[in-house]
């Protein structure tokens, strides 16, 4: 086969899939020390009262779950290093050196969104809001664990994919992370088009539902997901830096 | 039981964080009264609610705050104290409102405009809520505007500024500049994982610190 061929099989799968993902929220697997690592614990640090309490409140979660997730993919895209800019379309992200530098060997890039919808928060809110802040900073680090997994789904269900086609996937990044500025969020948001899974963006570039995720990812042959590199980001006040 | 021996045994709830009876933590004080019940018996023996706020609570939040900072305890063990502390107020809440009891001073706090994490500025506002001050949270994505608004309805307050995001130490920054330009007077704590010392220094803030005891230290020195 030749890429050009591959090239348009991929195109072919793209047109036929991208947009929404089916998530199942009864799949969803969020495990415990996770929890506990949020809350600066580890598995040894727990009591039965506090795994009871995280367990319970898990359950409560997965019923309140309401996954969306969508993404689209930009055939046509432009790098210029030096300046760490990627062109998509006509929209050009100012992204930083290490965004930059694991995807700039991108064949396509891929643009997602993902969300728990709104009720997990609003009941950790409510919890807050009637005193019991610990049950509240749990249901909200579940939340936040969930919009993880649902992105983690989109991420291997695309990976998956181009494995047919001899082709990989990249990391995956958000603005805010690596020092790729969060207020790129509304070009993203803008290329998603009518895959934002309803998520709103506040005027200083937040999501609304806050357990949503957004971000970039690359697809092309050779493209592997690789652990994060923290010597060569640029990001001196990094609090991930080193961890 | 004396009221020495109660204000003990309060102090010694709201440290381990028992509620009140019904509460099933912690296991070791299962069935016994809680920070609700002991509060309330503790102002019907005629105890001054000062000496109840002072001896036995605040002493005990000061612990929970220092045994964090040393980490011998985590955040739920403090937040489960908090909520003790929380069910004693209540009974003191009347108090409060007739002056006979007052708080250290205000303390305003909010997570910096572009930024939503929380969790840190809640442990914050919590300890200090604790610690005997009065705490106004505005809440998260708090630009300077709505910062100054409540420094005007609260001239004598204490400001502090969290960010959790590289990108929202730039916003900190803008805010603490507009702040200190039209109330020169006001101290403005920072803190948020990225946020140091020396960004302290570089942006003209008052205090910093990398937890909520040290906030509550840096608190309680200006009014000592
Ligand atoms: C939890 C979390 C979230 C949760 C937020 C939940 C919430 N209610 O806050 C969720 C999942 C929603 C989230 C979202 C995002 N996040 Co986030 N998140 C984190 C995480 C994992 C932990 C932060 C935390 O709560 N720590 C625990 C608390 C207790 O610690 P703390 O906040 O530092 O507070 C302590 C001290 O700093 C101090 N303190 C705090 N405030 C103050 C204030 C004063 C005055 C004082 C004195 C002291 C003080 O006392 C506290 C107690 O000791 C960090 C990574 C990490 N491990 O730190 C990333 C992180 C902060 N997030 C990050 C990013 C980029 C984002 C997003 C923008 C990404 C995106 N584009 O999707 C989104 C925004 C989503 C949106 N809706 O727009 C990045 C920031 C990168 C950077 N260097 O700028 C981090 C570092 C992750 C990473 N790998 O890069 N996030």
């Amino acid at each position: 086969m030749t890429d050009k061929t591959v090239n348009s099989d991929v195109n072919q799968w793209f047109a036929h899939n991208q947009g929404l993902v089916d998530i199942l929220p009864e799949k969803v697997v969020v495990e415990p020390y996770r929890i506990l690592k949020g809350m600066g614990m580890q598995p040894a640090d727990a009591d039965d009262y506090l795994l009871d309490l995280i367990s319970n409140e898990m359950e409560a979660c997965k019923k309140k779950l309401m996954p969306e997730a969508a993404f689209n993919v930009h055939f046509s895209h432009q790098f210029s290093p030096g300046k760490y800019h990627i062109k998509l379309d006509e929209i050009t992200f100012k992204t930083s050196k290490i965004v930059y530098s694991f995807l700039k060997k991108s064949t396509y890039l891929v643009l997602f969104s993902c969300t728990c919808g709104p009720a997990i928060e609003n009941y950790s809110r409510e919890l807050m809001k009637e005193g019991n802040s610990l049950e509240g900073l749990i249901v909200d680090l579940i939340g936040s664990e969930m919009a993880e997994w649902i992105t983690e789904e989109v991420h291997l269900f695309i990976e998956k994919a181009m494995e047919q086609f001899g082709w990989g996937v990249s990391n995956r990044y958000s603005p805010g992370y690596c020092n790729w500025p969060v207020s790129e969020q509304h070009k993203l948001f803008a290329l998603l088009g009518e895959n934002n899974c309803g998520i709103k963006l506040t005027p200083t570039s937040l999501m609304l539902p806050i357990k949503s995720v957004s971000g970039m990812l690359g697809i092309g042959p050779g493209l592997k997901r690789l652990a994060y590199k923290c010597n060569i980001c640029d990001d001196k006040n990094c609090i991930m830096r080193g961890k | 039981m004396n009221s020495e021996e109660l204000l003990a045994k309060l102090s010694e709830c709201v440290e381990f964080g028992k509620v009140n009876k019904n509460a099933p933590f912690p296991p070791a004080m299962k069935g016994m009264d809680g920070a609700d019940e002991l509060t309330a018996q503790a102002l019907e023996m005629g105890v001054d609610p000062v000496d109840i706020l002072n001896n036995a609570l605040i002493g005990a939040m000061d612990k929970v705050g220092e045994k964090f900072s040393q980490k011998k305890i985590f955040v739920p063990q403090m937040l489960i104290s908090a909520k003790a502390m929380n069910a004693a107020m209540e009974h003191l809440k009347p108090y409060f409102q007739s002056g006979q009891v007052k708080r250290k001073g205000k303390f305003i706090i909010g997570t910096v405009a572009g930024d939503l994490h929380d969790i840190g500025k809640n442990l914050v506002a919590m300890i200090v809520e604790g610690a005997g001050w009065e705490v106004i949270d505005l809440g998260v994505d708090v630009n300077a505007a709505k910062f100054m608004q409540a420094i005007d309805t609260n001239p004598e307050a204490v400001v502090g500024l969290s960010a959790l995001l590289t990108t929202t130490m730039a916003s900190m920054k803008n805010i603490v500049a507009e702040i200190k330009g039209k109330y020169p007077e006001v101290k403005l704590i920072v803190g948020g994982a990225p946020v140091t010392e020396a960004f302290k220094t570089e942006i003209g803030a008052d205090g910093y610190s990398d937890d909520p005891q040290g906030a509550v230290s840096y608190l309680n020195a200006l009014v000592a």
